[in-house]
């Protein structure tokens, strides 16, 4: 019986790919976007799936969870926070912030390996 | 950055806290922040060697799913106890709401946690908003098995605030 090894799951989740990818992802959504009622649904749906089928393509045996909050730039106050119960050595999260001159968006990455 | 790759070998919990706080309105047209991981809260950190981040090799189970399943309807009435004792009653507040999330999820997660499903990982998420008019909306996709992981959610509102909690529960095969 060989033993299969992981490659990928060795160094955990790269936190910095994901980062960039996902930004990416964001900027091609909402860049030069302003806030509009009848869009955001649409939005938050694209930047989520395009943000997960971007993650897929990196090829690493994860689940993934991909969350986002788009909201108007009020002079409003907006808290986030998450608590997670899995091994650190293999699972990881990302945040990412982007915002313009009316609207901000967190999405929040959470990865958590496949044991092959 | 650095923070971010201190973990330690067994399980431990992991908090970031993202906060929106008003600002005045900027005249470019797109602004690009750098993505920052707070650790706001954090149990024994310990450096991480990365050349050897191998992690523990489980024996197979031959297990083909979940022997119990995560009980939604279960966790969604903890959700929804727990975001009414905390805060219903409550008023908007920067610096209450700041410690307020943090500490909703750390509950939330151990009274899911008493409830000891076995082979489950957590992943609580919590929002907590000013309500001033402004429209915002919060969505979500996963990449799992359908069959054996889920979600459960509970959205409050009252006159100053709303607040948004999820538990994802994954299973660990």
């Amino acid at each position: 019986m060989e033993v299969y090894h992981r490659p990928c799951d060795e160094v955990g989740f790269n936190a910095e790919e994901a980062h960039n990818v996902v930004k990416e992802c964001v900027d091609a959504v909402l860049g030069g976007e302003d806030y509009n009622q009848n869009n955001i649904n649409q939005w938050t749906a694209s930047i989520v799936e395009q943000s997960l089928a971007h993650l897929v393509k990196m090829g690493k045996a994860y689940k993934y969870i991909v969350t986002c909050a788009v909201a108007q730039r009020s002079a409003y106050g907006f808290h986030t926070a998450s608590s997670c119960f899995w091994d650190t050595t293999s699972d990881g999260t990302c945040t990412v912030r982007w915002e313009n001159r009316t609207m901000n968006c967190i999405v929040n990455i959470f990865a958590i390996a496949i044991v092959l | 950055m650095a923070e971010r790759h201190s973990r330690k070998q067994e399980a431990w919990r992991l908090e970031q806290s993202a906060e929106s706080s008003p600002r005045e309105p900027q005249g470019q047209n797109r602004e690009d922040k750098a993505s920052v991981s707070t650790v706001s809260h954090v149990d024994e950190p310990s450096p991480r060697d990365e050349a050897s981040g191998l992690t523990v090799r489980m024996e197979n189970t031959y297990q083909l799913g979940p022997t119990r399943h995560f009980p939604v309807a279960t966790v969604n009435r903890i959700l929804k106890d727990v975001l009414t004792a905390y805060l219903q009653e409550a008023e908007y507040d920067p610096e209450f709401c700041r410690e307020m999330t943090k500490t909703v999820s750390e509950v939330i997660k151990a009274k899911v946690k008493e409830l000891m499903i076995p082979r489950y990982k957590l992943i609580v998420t919590v929002y907590i908003g000013q309500r001033d008019g402004q429209s915002i909306l919060i969505g979500s996709r996963c990449l799992w098995n359908p069959k054996s992981d889920t979600v459960s959610s509970y959205a409050l509102r009252n006159s100053t605030l709303f607040a948004l909690a999820n538990v994802y529960a994954v299973y660990f095969e």
